[in-house]
Order: C-alpha cells, then sequence, then structure tokens
C-alpha cells in the first residue's frame, strides 16, 4: 500500500488508548509526523472511537492498565469482533507478567514503558502496519468468497509447498458443471451461487475424508488435489445429487470429471491440471460418460503430431525434408539393369532429428497436408530427373506418390505438367504411383482423373496392389499401367504358403491385365529367383538397395553407363 | 522559568526524556512542568493514607510510568520503589518514602515556577 499512502497526502490513522496525557503526549509527538493520530482516554473510549470511525485504523497503541475499562478487554472485544479484528494491537506495559497474558488475548506486539526511543517505536509500528497490510491482501485473494475454498493461484502454490515433503502419489481432479449458465439463467443468480456452495461443501466432506485441497479456479470449475484414489464414483454421485442431473438434465446441465491419476511429479502443479482438463474436455463429446481419466501416452502422440502439423511448412522451407530414390532393376535378362527409381520422402528435423515415415506420412494422410509433401517430391524429383539426364544422358524415370487428396484437386493436371515443362521432361520420364485403396474410395472420379493423366501420356502404377480392397470386377475397368506388388507379400513368401499363393494371384492379374508387376521389399536373392520364376519382370528392395540421397543413387547409374 | 540546565541538575536523565520528544524541548518542558499536578501523584498520597493499596498501587504504577518516560530520575526512583512494596500490598510505614517523594516533588514545582 505504501506506493499510494506513503508519498501523498493521505496518512494512516492511528489510534493511542492511554490514560495518562503525558504518555499520550509523548506518543502523539513521536507518531504524528508519520500518522494521523486518534486519542482514546480509557477502553470505553476507545471502542467509541473504534465504532465511529468504522474500524478504520492501521493499528492501535494499547495500554493496559486504565480506569473505566482496562487494555485486555479492549483487546479482547477488538479481536472477536470481524470488523476489528484486522486491526493490529501494540500493548504497552511495565509489567511482564501482563505480557504473556495479553498475547494469548491477541496482542501482537509490546512497547515497554518507559518507552524506547522514537525510532525503535515507530519502527515496530511501521513493521506490523506492513504485516497486517499484506495479511489482509493475502487473505482475501487467498480464498475464493462465493465457495470458501482456495483461490486459483493459492492453491497452486499451497501444492507447491505441499509437495516439498509429500512422496505419496497424488490425484489431479478437475470438474467441470457444462452449461451451468443455464442453471443461473433458470432458477437466477442466488440458486446457482447456492449449488456451488453446495458442490464446494460436498467436496469438502469428501476432502475431510482423507486430505487434499480443493480450489475454484472459475465460475463453475473446481480443481481437486488430492491423494491417489481408486474410485470417485462416490464423489460423482454427491455432486450429481448437487446439481440435481436427474431434474436438469433437460437443460443439458451435466457433470463432467477429469482425472489424471498419480500425477507426473516432474511436470509442473498447473501441468497436471491441464492434463486432467483434457481428460475433461473429452468428454464433451461422450455423453454416456461423467468421469475419464487423462492417459499421458495419447497425449503424448497428440503433441508429438501438433507438433509435426506445426512444423511441416517451416521444414519445406528449410529443406529439412529430403527426398530419397530406391532403385528399381529390370530382372527378366541375364544381368539385372536399373530402370527406374521410387521417390521416398525422409524428414531430418532439426530437433526431433531422423522422423519416420510412417510417423508422419498417415497422419498428413489423414488431415490433408501431405499435398504439400506430394508437391515438394514431385518439384525434388522433376529436378533430378533433368540433372541426372544432363549429366549422364541417361534418363531414370522416377515415380513419386499421388495422393488420394490430389485425385481431388483440379490443378493435378497443370501442375506436374508445369514441373515437366519446367525441367524439360516428358511423361515418360515423371510416373506416378497411386495406392490401391483410393481406388476403392471414389472409383468413379479417380478413373476419371487417371485417364485424363493418361491421355497426356502419365503412366499410372498400382501401389501396394493386394492390401486394398478392390473388387474384381473394378479391376477389368481400372485405367493401370504397372502394379506394385505389396511387399507384405514377398516379405513371407518363402515361408508361408499363404503369401505365396497371393503372390502368384497378382502374377495372373497381371497378366489379365496385361501389365508388368514390381515386387517391393525383395531383400534376399530366393526370393528374387522365384519372382523371376512367376514372371515377375521388375524388384525393387534392400536386395539391390535401400532408398537412398541422390548423389549415393548417382553411382548406380554410373555402373550402368 | 523551567529549563533543562535546571532539570540536569536535579538529577534528570535530560539527554534520554529530550530523545524521547525527540528533541522537542519545549515539550519536554511542558510536559516535566505538568508532573506536580499528576493526578495519580494526588491519588497515591490519599490512598497511602487511607491504607488502600490496591488504589495507592495503581497509582504509584502510573506515575512511575509517566516519571520514567520523563526520565525524572530522583522521583523515578522513590516510586519505583514504593510500586514493589505495593504490588504485595504490603502494609508498612509509608511515611518516609512518602516525605521523600513530597520533598522532590517539591523540589520540581520550585523549578518549574
Amino acid at each position: 500500500m505504501d506506493r499510494i499512502i506513503g508519498n501523498g497526502p493521505v496518512k494512516r490513522r492511528v489510534l493511542v488508548v492511554e490514560d495518562e496525557m503525558i504518555n499520550r503526549e509523548l506518543l502523539g509527538n513521536m507518531l504524528s509526523s508519520h500518522y494521523d493520530v486518534v486519542y482514546a482516554e480509557n477502553g470505553k473510549a476507545a471502542l467509541d472511537v473504534l465504532s465511529e470511525y468504522r474500524g478504520a485504523f492501521s493499528l492501535m497503541l494499547l495500554d493496559l492498565r486504565m480506569p473505566e475499562m482496562n487494555g485486555d478487554e479492549v483487546l479482547k472485544k477488538c479481536k472477536s469482533d470481524p470488523m476489528l479484528s484486522n486491526i493490529p494491537i501494540i500493548v504497552m506495559t511495565q509489567e511482564k507478567d501482563a505480557e504473556v497474558e495479553s498475547i494469548r488475548a491477541g496482542a501482537d506486539d509490546f512497547i515497554t514503558k518507559p518507552y524506547n526511543m522514537p525510532e525503535v517505536i515507530l519502527a515496530r509500528c511501521e513493521r506490523i502496519i506492513d504485516l497486517y497490510e499484506k495479511k489482509t491482501l493475502i487473505d482475501s485473494a487467498e480464498i475464493d468468497a462465493l465457495t470458501g475454498l482456495y483461490s486459483g493461484d493459492f492453491f497452486f502454490e499451497y501444492i507447491r509447498q505441499f509437495e516439498q515433503f509429500n512422496d505419496s502419489p497424488m490425484d489431479a481432479i478437475v470438474i467441470d458443471i457444462e452449461h451451468f449458465h443455464l442453471v443461473n439463467e433458470i432458477y437466477g443468480r442466488d440458486e446457482g451461487d447456492a449449488i456451488l456452495r453446495n458442490i464446494a461443501n460436498t467436496i469438502r466432506t469428501e476432502l475431510d475424508k482423507s486430505y487434499g485441497i480443493a480450489c475454484r479456479p472459475s465460475a463453475d470449475i473446481f480443481f481437486i488435489y488430492h491423494p491417489q484414489t481408486e474410485d470417485y464414483s462416490a464423489l460423482e454421485d454427491h455432486i450429481n445429487k448437487e446439481i440435481g442431473a436427474d431434474s436438469l438434465s433437460s437443460a443439458k446441465i451435466r457433470l463432467r470429471i477429469g482425472i489424471n491419476k498419480n500425477v507426473d511429479k516432474s511436470a509442473s502443479p498447473e501441468q497436471w491440471f491441464d492434463h486432467a482438463k483434457l481428460a475433461c474436455n473429452g468428454l464433451r463429446r461422450d455423453y454416456t460418460k461423467t468421469l475419464a481419466f487423462y492417459d499421458s501416452a495419447l497425449h503424448e502422440k497428440q503433441l508429438y503430431h501438433a507438433r509435426l502439423i506445426n512444423d511441416i511448412d517451416r521444414a519445406i522451407e528449410d529443406h529439412d525434408f529430403i527426398v530419397y530414390y530406391q532403385p528399381k532393376y529390370g530382372i527378366q535378362g541375364e544381368k539385372p539393369v536399373l530402370r527406374s527409381a521410387e521417390a521416398l520422402i525422409r524428414w531430418k528435423h532439426p530437433e526431433l532429428g531422423m522422423i519416420s515415415p510412417g510417423d508422419f506420412i498417415p497422419l498428413f494422410e489423414g488431415n490433408g497436408l501431405v499435398q504439400k509433401l506430394d508437391r515438394f517430391v514431385w518439384e525434388e524429383a522433376g529436378k533430378q530427373i533433368a540433372e541426372w539426364k544432363s549429366k549422364y544422358g541417361f534418363t531414370v524415370p522416377v515415380s513419386v506418390n499421388v495422393s488420394r487428396i490430389d485425385i481431388y484437386d483440379p490443378e493435378l493436371e497443370n501442375t506436374l505438367l508445369g514441373i515437366l515443362k519446367k525441367n524439360e521432361l516428358t511423361t515418360k520420364e515423371l510416373l506416378l504411383e497411386i495406392t490401391e485403396s483410393a481406388y476403392s474410395d471414389n472409383a468413379a472420379r479417380l478413373i476419371e482423373v487417371v485417364n485424363t493423366l493418361r491421355q497426356k501420356g502419365f503412366r499410372i502404377e498400382m501401389d501396394d496392389f493386394g492390401s486394398g480392397y478392390s473388387s474384381l470386377n473394378m479391376l477389368t475397368s481400372i485405367p493401370i499401367d504397372v502394379l506394385k506388388m505389396d511387399m507384405k507379400f514377398v516379405k513371407n513368401m518363402l515361408n508361408d504358403d499363404k503369401s505365396l499363393k497371393l503372390c502368384e494371384l497378382v502374377m495372373d492379374i497381371s497378366r489379365f491385365l496385361d501389365v508388368p508387376v514390381v515386387a517391393e521389399g525383395v531383400e534376399e536373392k530366393a526370393q528374387l529367383d522365384k519372382l523371376r520364376s512367376m514372371g515377375c519382370e521388375l524388384i525393387q528392395g534392400y536386395y539391390f538397395s535401400k532408398p537412398v540421397p541422390p548423389d549415393e543413387f548417382a553411382k548406380f547409374i554410373e555402373k550402368e553407363i | 522559568m523551567i529549563t533543562v540546565d535546571a532539570l540536569k541538575e536535579y538529577g534528570a536523565d535530560t539527554e534520554t526524556g529530550l530523545r524521547l520528544c525527540m528533541g522537542n524541548e519545549a515539550l519536554y518542558l511542558r510536559l516535566v512542568g505538568t508532573v506536580p499536578e499528576e493526578a495519580c501523584y494526588a491519588e497515591l498520597l490519599n490512598s497511602i493514607e487511607a491504607k488502600d493499596y490496591d488504589k495507592a498501587f495503581d497509582a504509584a504504577h502510573a506515575l512511575k510510568g509517566v516519571l520514567g518516560n520523563l526520565s525524572l530520575t530522583p522521583l523515578y526512583e522513590t516510586v519505583s520503589q514504593m510500586v514493589e512494596f505495593l504490588r504485595k500490598r504490603t502494609d508498612m510505614d509509608y511515611s518516609e518514602m512518602i516525605e521523600d517523594l513530597n520533598k522532590k516533588m517539591d523540589a520540581l514545582s520550585v523549578l518549574c515556577k
């Protein structure tokens, strides 16, 4: 308070209660330079003055031995009166024995007689006033006036203090009354407040059974910090009763409880409740439950995904995405021949390191961001084909992925043609891979787009063939140039008869459609030999090479020329 | 006219007394001037005579406080002595102490004139 009261014309008011005129004058002389001093000659007069000023005093200096009413009686009256109990009282006495009794009655400090030096007396007055002013501020900020629970800031501070000494597992609980504002609107504010108080009482009763603290951080939300407990259904039932969940159900008012069980003590208390709140908010969509638990693994995955989504644009800009190339070899001749390559994206994150495509491709496919990646790969591959072409006079056609969402892009054809034009390439040099499952999604649209692309001369490879759900009927009408056998079949073909049969089936279909097959995931010579014997023309896999950066891939080209 | 020097000669610890008045000499001298007229002084004399030791203790106690605050050492010493007897409500002959007190009080009154 010193910021506004210390330097301005306003002075704090001090009451001096002393029957001896000489003592009053001495104290008045000391105090009046700092304070506005009011005097009372005895206890009774003091109470009159207090009531006249409605308790607006920063301090009372109280003599114990006085006629009419003694100081100790004033002391008792003041400390039991809520309006006066926040006035600090310094007792003035010559008697050692009186000190103990006064401190029990609530005196805050002593001044002995004969008086100490004025500097000492002033310092003691100042200190006790400061303490009380701070305490009053703290008291008013500590407690939520409506419910008597803690306010949010203090709640977290007390948790921190408690946790300095606590090793037991604890739960963080968030209680949210959905659409509580409707209670206020329908039944009035007083009724709403009464319900909130009742909920607070219910929570207090629960806490009394063990230990813990609670607060009301905002209108209709409660936080509880509580020793780990298995069953919260009693709390749930009691609060549901308080909000009259049955009778109010038509008004959509309902309870949601989110619990972060056994909080992670290495995180901050605020985070514990953020996580409990996540569980609580998860219930918004689920009307069958009122209670949910925070799942840290799920949350971490969500956070990780959010991070990846957030970083994608910068990663494209900074070239954190790198296009790798995996060679495809023709195996029908005596010696394998490099025929083409598949472009595969890699993410070298500056902080997270190498991120597996398995982590980000399905995520970006799900939210459509894969379109940005595809475009990036097309651009990079186009440049790369042109670079190798001019360096070696040798074209390595590169197949790139065309995702389901690209099919719906009206600019798809123009974009692809634009890239070819920019790099002086033909449609024979950039191959397009479309996954089989995209065909079953919206076959009519896909067939239309693929037909248009093929008319322009593009060659379409059906990726992961065998993993989707293409009907045999659809296969006959699909415009397709190459089948890529799902690598799962290849992986198991030598030790699983069913996989082998499926490989043979894919070969049969390819003969029926009159298109070549690329077998992916080939790692061993035995697999290669088997596939060759089945009539498979093209092989891709670790047997020849894993996907490699462009400069490493150049070595494969150099071998061919 | 009372002066600080005269009070010092009288035996008062004027330095402490003045400090308690925050150096306000006029205040100090004015307050000292009221001591001979102090109600508790008269009260003390009367209640001793009436052997009402409860009242006498209260009066002596109050007087001691005032004298201490003004550092009127000669008077303070006498009254402090009386307070200790009166605290135990000792029924004894206080005349010698009263005589001493009156003598010192009279001397102060003379200084104050």
